[in-house]
């Protein structure tokens, strides 16, 4: 579909782009705690905003490629690599591998948009929005809680919950994918923020337990 | 701080929230007839109510959704929350609070 | 124990009289405002047959919890005016009421955070030049010269990039203040009347006669409202609406420190506001809680946002400890400027609005709204300030000038 030439235009462009939290990207490793806790940014991942009444017919067609539409705050659908997150009663994020924007060979947004067509809705490419920080290990939500008000204790927030909340004093989409994996989506412009609360929240469990 | 419970989201810290005023007021039918008494009422006048209060609040970090809530606005209780285009419930300590429909934990059970 | 080991009594500074059955005229509301307006209709009016009421104890609301900063570096003509006055006023009040309240003109700063927040600064000490307010812009280094403790390093999220500063500006001690007022009242003949709470009004068609409290009727030619965040309260009361939403205000004190801080310093972008008063402690505003509010408390997260500012503006307050935090109810109207004149009702006036900013203005208000409520119309300094302008559109729109933080 996509023009050759261009599409290998577009993907050199790509080798080129920073993402938000790419300046941190030493600092993250250095203070990843091996076994306990580590933080790293999973760069330019698709993401598409979708905002259309679930029920409406064009919510069912958004529906039909997304593989459903969530239908209550913290659900998230996944679908293959490809996860649709509530944030709203008409409101959903879509979230898939970077390769799956349409620039780089894939068929997102486009998809959503020609699925969409002229129904009530709307499709926005939202990729550059966001990026995503990936904090893992058994102290994961340990450090989430010294700025996260939300109950993160594990018999509440289970794997395949996602909020949209506050951290650090800042707005930002908590998505739990495993029992010890969060994914959290900052705005562009508070990457660097919360990445250095995030690495400052986890400097203590770099050192050894005193006895 | 209040716990709010956003009818869509389940009870969050207040700082996730925006205040919006009264609720229930409604914009004039026919804003051109109005005297300037009148307009005068709709752009500044506002009831400051001690006791039950009915308010608009939006949750802007989470659903962003709009929604009512009669508040005490001494002992700040939070008496009921109810969806905008509804009317306003019983007064008083004894009204029933509406439970959220989906906590964080519904959501997932 | 005995006794006679016991210290002596302390003279008393008014007596504590039973409300009588008339009065030529009541004030509704013993705070700053309702006692300095009492003080001018007796001094200036000859008014002395006068009742105050208060619901509570003397000086015990708004008075007893603001945090006492005194400027007059207001943007709009009339605001600066009447601001301007009472500070001329406040110049002359330790002699005039003959009581040394801790009048500190140590000056007061308003930094600027941003580059918008330095032109309105500039634009600002312009104004106040014209309208013969003194008033300076300071670069970061002159702040630091005046202030050493502020951290004005660039690389802060909200860097210091200069301050208008007002050399006559300052603090007062708000008890004291409020002593020296109930003072002279008391000596001029004025009733200050405590626990006694207004629960209506007494009408002749339009016009009030009386007032209804928890000490009994009380027959009155006239009735001033000086009650700040209850002031929609009365006004239902008697009948007519206010353009007021009443909110919480939070302000906290640490413990005492030796002298670090010599000036008072506000910042308006990031809602803190800090002097030392004289005692030690050092003293902190807050910005406004959102909701609407009569609880005399607020949320703690504007506090530790307050905190935050206040930490990294003055690192060396990062060891101190918060000692007490409490709340006020502040009116507020919908153009930061306060409401001080006639209302609907024949022979009631209002005085209120003052939002966060009222204890600044006590003296200006009380002798303007005395004026107005002898002569039945305004002073030249009040009469911008009517009721009358949320339907004439003439607002006087001190929001982005001034009067976000007090």
């Amino acid at each position: 579909m996509a023009d050759t030439a261009a599409l290998e235009n577009s993907k050199k462009i790509q080798t080129l782009r920073k993402s938000p939290a790419s300046l941190l990207r030493t600092a993250f490793e250095a203070g990843s705690v091996a076994g306990t806790v580590e933080l790293r940014e999973v760069p330019f991942l698709t993401m598409a905003g979708l905002r259309v009444d679930p029920a409406g017919e064009a919510g069912e067609r958004l529906g039909a490629v997304t593989g459903g539409l969530p239908s209550a705050s913290g659900e998230v659908l996944s679908s293959g690599d490809t996860a649709v997150l509530w944030l709203g009663p008409a409101e959903f994020l879509l979230v898939a591998p970077a390769e799956s924007h349409e620039s780089l060979g894939g068929e997102l947004p486009r998809a959503l948009i020609a699925a969409l067509a002229d129904g009530q809705g709307q499709v926005v490419d939202l990729s550059a929005n966001r990026t995503t920080l990936e904090l893992t290990g058994p102290r994961a939500s340990a450090v989430l809680e010294k700025g996260c008000a939300l109950d993160l204790h594990p018999r509440v927030f289970k794997p395949g919950t996602a909020l949209s909340t506050e951290i650090g004093g800042i707005p930002a989409i908590l998505w739990k994918t495993a029992e010890e994996t969060y994914r959290i989506f900052p705005r562009a412009s508070f990457a660097e923020f919360l990445g250095r609360w995030l690495l400052d929240a986890m400097r203590e469990y770099a050192s050894t337990e005193v006895p | 701080m209040l716990l709010i419970s956003c009818p869509n989201c389940g009870p969050r810290d207040e700082t996730e929230f925006h205040y919006g005023g009264q609720a229930h007021v409604a914009y004039p039918e026919n804003p051109a007839e109005l005297t300037d008494r009148e307009w005068a009422e709709y752009l500044f006048y506002r009831d400051n109510t001690k006791g039950a209060f009915a308010e608009r609040w939006l949750h802007s970090t989470g659903c962003r959704q709009w929604f009512n809530m009669l508040r005490d606005t001494v002992t700040y209780d939070i008496q009921a929350i109810y969806q905008m285009g509804q009317l306003r419930p019983a007064t008083g300590p004894t009204a029933p609070t509406v439970t959220s429909p989906v906590s964080p934990e519904g959501a997932i059970k | 124990m005995t006794t006679e080991h016991l210290p002596e009594h302390p003279d008393f500074l008014w007596r504590n009289p039973d409300p009588k059955s008339s009065y030529d005229a009541v004030i509704v509301g013993g705070g700053g405002h309702g006692l300095a307006t009492a003080y001018y209709l007796a001094k200036n009016h000859g008014m002395t047959n006068i009742a105050i009421l208060e619901k509570g104890w003397l000086a015990g609301g708004n008075m007893a919890r603001n945090t006492t900063i005194i400027r007059s570096n207001y943007l709009w003509d009339e605001s600066a005016a009447i601001y301007e006055h009472a500070l001329k006023l406040w110049e002359i009040l330790p002699e005039e009421l003959e009581y040394d309240f801790l009048f500190s003109q140590r000056g007061v700063m308003n930094l600027a955070h941003t580059l918008g927040d330095v032109r309105e600064s500039v634009r600002r000490v312009g104004a106040n030049k014209l309208n013969g307010v003194d008033a300076e812009w300071l670069d970061p280094q002159q702040v630091k010269e005046l202030c050493p403790i502020l951290n004005i390093n660039d690389n802060i999220r909200y860097p210091v990039m200069g301050a208008t500063y007002q050399p006559r500006a300052g603090i007062a001690k708000h008890d004291h203040v409020a002593w020296a007022f109930a003072r002279k009242c008391d000596e001029l003949g004025v009733d200050i009347i405590q626990n006694c709470e207004v629960t209506g009004f007494l009408k002749d068609g339009n016009k009030v006669v009386g007032v209804k409290t928890t000490r009994g009727t009380i027959h009155t030619e006239k009735v001033g409202l000086c009650a700040a965040g209850h002031s929609s309260v009365l006004a239902e009361m008697a009948g007519f609406r206010l353009p007021i939403q009443s909110h919480p205000l939070q302000a906290l004190v640490s413990e005492l420190h030796e002298p670090v801080h010599p000036t008072v310093v506000m910042s308006n972008h990031v809602h803190v506001y800090v002097s030392q008063a004289h005692k030690g402690e050092l003293v902190m505003g807050a910005g406004v809680d959102s909701y609407n509010g009569y609880g005399q408390r607020g949320s703690f997260h504007v506090i530790e946002h307050q905190m935050a500012a206040a930490v990294e503006l003055f690192p060396i307050f990062a060891r101190a400890h918060v000692l007490r935090t409490w709340g006020g109810i502040v009116d507020t109207t919908l153009d930061a400027s306060p409401i001080v004149g006639t209302t609907p009702v024949e022979n009631m006036f209002v005085n209120c609005g003052w939002g966060t900013g009222g204890f600044k203005g006590t003296p200006a208000a009380g002798l303007t709204f005395a004026h107005t409520i002898a002569t039945g119309t305004p002073h030249k300094l009040n009469k911008p300030f009517a009721l009358e302008r949320f339907e004439t559109g003439a607002l006087i729109d001190e929001h982005g000038a001034a009067a976000v933080a007090h």
